[in-house]
């Protein structure tokens, strides 16, 4: 009986903890991703349909934009693909040019450096730098094919020598990886299209994030000439799709639990094998056949909500294993973030109390229906 | 008046190829006071007969009837019936291990409902009224047979029963323990009134019965003492 019953605890502690230990990090993965996309992207990025922004054009808007009450802050941006190019090393880069007298949205991720940028000096992207291994101080190519300087042997791009004045690093792989951050007027140098930005990024308030479609459809509305796009326009698919897997992670892993309520149906079978004699004189004394079950009932599933709980804890224990372990990490190309973390969402723990304790209680109960069959004669015949 | 009736009970079984018939009309009547015994050959049928008297198991053929209402073990009241008005003790003393000898008596209140302080209370003063004050929290495995067995009656005469079934209650024991048994037993006959019937192979014990029966070839007929 011991043996069949610490197989029992075993297997729900395991299963429980399994499950509980893959929505911890799953929950983690959407919170962070979630966190990271809101955090390096423009809530809301306004351009024009089909050109650039004139300069005069945003210098009339930022106003009005900085007068809405849910805007945060507002950032003339010039967004560009380049190269980069360290000692013949070549390198895909997104430039990313912002008005350094205004208050940059994304100061918290430069990890090193200096705080602000000058003309002639950039930021560049965490995996960029380690990958091209620059630090702070180096100097840096950045190359951009020009085409109104074409000539007979070829597009001649235009190259320019930048300092690296600090490293970038937001979590969000594709931007550790290619970002060069320079000051708005460096940005439209190399591009060579004096007078214009490519767009106007705004930061909402952390309360109006949520709202960010309606009123970019608002902005659209009152500049009808001008793009207004969400952040949540780009990443509502990606949402979805994260909460199906969820969904997904969370059945599966519910069908280990399921497997772990086999071990509880064999244990309660032992149990009322071993104890058929004391059922016997309990039937002899008048106990109905309800008390009876419900009084294994009452112990076995007390075990199992223990152990239930158990399952939780060791699961949670497990999930902070997984992210302090060092020779796996998500695949940021794949994943978008390489960092795993967890985030133990008091309604995934409650589900996966109810959902096992559900199951774990059907299969307790499943097998006392035998307990009628059970004969007493036979029993107090052959003790 | 009469608490327990049998009527014309038969119950065959079914061995391999042969068909035996333990019990062929066995007519039983137990009034209030009695103290019955019934003897006869091992393997003639006494143990089965005694399930059907306790509503444990169902005749064949005829019938139990408790204050002259019939009833059958498959029946919804006959828990209800087994808690309170019949008490049983077997010659294995089927005491339930995991609880001390005082939860164990205490188990028919219990069952019937009372709460567990009054319930186990009720049951250390019996106990104590048979000696086993010093015995209240020891498992049945720390007691000897004699204790176990003092212990099984305590648990059948809980609730008052108006009758109780006695399968061998001394087979186990030797002479000494065997008579205290059978001393106490004698005594709550006579003070209480307490009915019995007692299923012994002691022809001495079955002497001091007010009935004595003897079970042959399926049928009961009286012994003349
Ligand atoms: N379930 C059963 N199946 C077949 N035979 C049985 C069964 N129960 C009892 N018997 C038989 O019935 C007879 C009477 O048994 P029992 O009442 O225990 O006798 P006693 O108690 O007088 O020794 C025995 O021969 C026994 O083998
Ligand atoms: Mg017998």
């Amino acid at each position: 009986m011991r043996f069949s019953f610490v197989f029992m605890v075993l297997g729900i502690v395991l299963s429980v903890g399994i499950l509980s230990a893959g929505l911890n990090l799953f929950a983690g993965y959407e919170r962070t991703l979630k966190a990271v996309l809101l955090d390096s992207f423009a809530h809301i990025s306004i351009s024009e349909t089909d050109s650039y922004l004139s300069r005069h054009k945003a210098d009339q808007l930022i106003p009005k934009l900085e007068a809405m009450p849910e805007v945060q802050s507002v950032s003339p941006t010039e967004t560009f693909s380049a190269m980069v190019n360290k000692d013949g090393e070549v390198h895909g880069a997104l430039i990313r040019g912002y008005d350094f007298k205004r208050p940059f949205p994304y100061r918290k991720y430069i990890r090193k450096g200096e705080p602000s940028l000058d003309s002639g000096s950039v930021y560049i992207g965490h995996y960029m730098a380690s990958e091209l291994g620059l630090e702070v101080g180096d100097s840096l190519k950045v190359v951009y094919p020009q085409l109104n300087r074409v000539s007979a042997l070829g597009i001649f791009p235009g190259e320019y020598f930048f300092r690296v004045a600090g490293i970038y690093r937001s979590g969000y792989y594709e931007y550790d990886r290619s970002a060069v951050i320079m000051t708005l007027e460096d940005a439209i140098n190399v591009i060579m299209v004096p007078g214009y930005i490519s767009n106007i990024e705004l930061k909402l308030k952390p309360e109006s994030v949520g709202a960010a479609g309606k009123l970019a459809k608002e902005l659209e509305a009152t500049y009808p000439e001008l793009v207004a796009q969400a952040w949540t326009q780009n990443n509502d698919s990606l949402f979805r799709l994260i909460a199906m897997e969820k969904w997904l992670i969370f059945i599966i892993f519910s069908f280990l639990v399921l497997i772990a309520g086999l071990n509880v149906v064999s244990a309660v079978v032992t149990i009322m094998y071993d104890k058929k004699n004391e059922i016997a004189v309990l039937k002899t004394l008048g106990a109905g056949l309800n008390s009876i079950r419900g009084l294994i009932f009452y112990r076995i599933a007390l075990v199992g909500i223990a152990a239930i709980i158990l399952g939780q804890i060791f699961g949670w224990i497990l999930s902070l294993l997984i992210i302090n372990q060092s020779w796996y990490s998500l695949k940021g190309d794949v994943y978008f973030i390489d960092q795993l973390t967890i985030y133990v969402s008091p309604f995934n723990q409650v589900a996966i109390f109810v959902v096992s304790a559900c199951l774990i209680l059907i299969c307790v109960r499943l097998p006392l229906r035998r307990i009628n069959r059970m004969e007493i004669i036979e029993l107090i015949r052959n003790p | 008046m009469t608490i327990l009736e049998a009527r014309h009970l038969a119950k065959s079984y079914q061995d391999s190829d042969r068909r035996i018939e333990v019990l062929k009309d066995a007519n039983l009547l137990v009034n209030k006071g009695d103290l019955i015994c019934i003897t006869g050959k091992s393997g003639c049928g006494k143990s089965t007969l005694l399930h059907m008297l306790g509503l444990l198991d169902n005749p064949d053929q005829g019938k139990v009837l408790i204050e002259g209402k019939e009833v059958s073990s498959s029946s919804k009241e006959a828990p209800q019936i087994r808690n309170r008005d019949l008490g049983f003790v077997f010659q294995f003393h089927y005491l339930v291990e995991d609880l001390t000898a005082v939860e164990n008596v205490a188990l028919p209140l219990l069952i019937a409902g009372h709460s567990k302080s009054t319930s186990l209370a009720k049951a250390a003063e019996l106990l104590s009224g048979f000696g086993l004050e010093e015995r209240l929290n020891h498992y049945s495995n720390q007691l000897s047979g004699g204790e176990q067995q003092r212990v099984s009656l305590a648990r059948a005469l809980i609730n008052k029963p108006k009758v109780v079934l006695a399968d061998e209650p001394t087979g186990n024991l030797d002479p000494e323990k065997s008579a205290e048994i059978w001393e106490t037993i004698l005594r709550l006959n006579r003070e209480l009134e307490q009915a019995f019937v007692v299923i012994t192979h002691d022809r001495e014990q079955a002497r001091l019965a007010s009935i004595t029966y003897e079970l042959e070839h399926g049928v009961l007929s009286p012994v003349n003492p």
